[in-house]
């Protein structure tokens, strides 16, 4: 790996330690690897949004060209946002492509995602489904994403009205997550989701 | 930075002031302090290495890694600090840091009617009928004129283009007068 980009991580890395925000637990850095080629990012859902409560987990690559090229981060957490794809956790996130700029750091990364997480841009989408969701049914929007975090990065609002639909396909051996997927995309209209799943 | 290492009540205030001033000093790419330092006119500092790969890797979007103001090279400033270590020519790093810029200070001493001992003495003629020509023809005694822009700048070639365009008004103003 070259060298600056080495340099560069290490001193972001104790740098992101010591920060307010790590502090406050809102976001978390770790080391997967000691030659800092890859790093596992958290961040706290942010307050008065459907991930509140939950704690979604990134996975952080960085480029042999770094900082001069952005790392490569996608959500290993499942989450439900029109700007993730729902099925890799690919982010769709302008800074982490051609609006990069090479004193973003980390903490600031991190920091973008909880934004993102906080303000979706529908009409730029990752995952057209949830983008389509969020358009035309705020509501039902929020409850699936809601659902989701509770699932899937510990949030504390379970639905047991979306549990008992899912237990339902479950029962006739569809797989938990495929399930769940399926009821998601069809605004958990069971009839409809168990159409898709066995066609 | 290297205080990181050593937590504890050992540091007391002094070090963490020098740590500050360093901080200042860091280059916004590398987090390092900065070597070779310019810039830009936005005012972030860069080690000049580190902005010229970054210049580089986005030849056709040049923007300040920290506030995306338009940035280009030779737009950008080096700092030439006093302490700036000698044994090492920072010139032998490819690529070279674009060169500070020196113009030289107003000249406001002295009476300026008579300047003709500091080469402040310019003289023009200018050929034209009787109420014109009384225009054309100026003296201007001490009026310091800029100096010319250093070869090489895009100033430079702009001043070299215009002074090509009067020399061809002013052949094509003597042709007309022999012909008429």
């Amino acid at each position: 790996m070259a060298n600056i980009a080495a340099q560069r991580i290490k001193r972001e890395f104790k740098e992101v330690i010591k920060s307010e925000e790590v502090a406050k637990c809102a976001i978390k850095v770790e080391l997967v690897n000691d030659n800092y080629t890859e790093l596992k990012g958290e961040i706290a859902g942010p307050p008065e949004t459907p991930y509140e409560g939950g704690t979604f987990v990134l996975e952080i690559k960085v480029p042999e060209t770094y900082p001069f090229n952005p790392p490569k981060v996608r959500f290993i957490t499942k989450i439900w946002h029109p700007n993730i794809s729902s099925v890799t956790g690919a982010i769709c996130l302008d800074i982490l492509k051609d609006q990069w700029a090479a004193a973003m750091t980390l903490r600031t990364v991190l920091l973008s995602l909880q934004a993102l997480l906080a303000a979706a841009e529908p009409d730029d989408p990752q995952d057209a489904v949830v983008a389509k969701q969020f358009k035309e049914n705020q509501d039902m929007f929020k409850q699936t994403a809601r659902h989701w975090t509770s699932i899937y990065a510990g949030g504390p609002h379970r639905n047991t009205e979306f549990d008992l639909k899912i237990r339902r396909l479950t029962d006739m051996g569809i797989e938990d997550h495929q399930a769940r997927v399926a009821l998601s995309s069809y605004n958990w209209d069971l009839e409809r989701a168990t159409e898709q799943l066995f066609s | 930075m290297a205080a990181a290492n050593e937590p504890g009540p050992s540091r007391n205030n002094e070090e963490k002031e020098k740590e500050k001033d360093e901080r200042m000093f860091e280059c916004n790419i590398c987090l390092d302090t900065a070597r070779d330092a310019v810039v830009s006119l936005c005012g972030h500092l860069f080690c000049w290495p580190c902005l010229h790969q970054w210049l580089e890797t986005r030849p056709n979007r040049q923007v300040c890694p920290v506030c995306k103001a338009a940035i280009s090279k030779e737009k950008v400033i080096p700092l030439y600090g006093r302490g700036s270590t000698k044994q090492e020519d920072p010139r032998n790093k490819v690529p070279p840091r674009p060169p500070g810029q020196r113009s030289e200070p107003e000249n406001n001493g002295g009476f300026p009617g008579f300047g003709f001992g500091d080469g402040g003495f310019h003289m023009s003629f200018g050929i034209g009928a009787f109420p014109f020509g009384f225009f054309t023809s100026t003296f201007n005694f001490g009026e310091p004129r800029p100096s010319a822009a250093p070869r090489g700048t895009p100033q430079f070639e702009e001043e070299q283009f215009v002074s090509k365009v009067f020399l061809w008004v002013a052949i094509m103003f003597v042709c007309w007068l022999l012909m008429a």
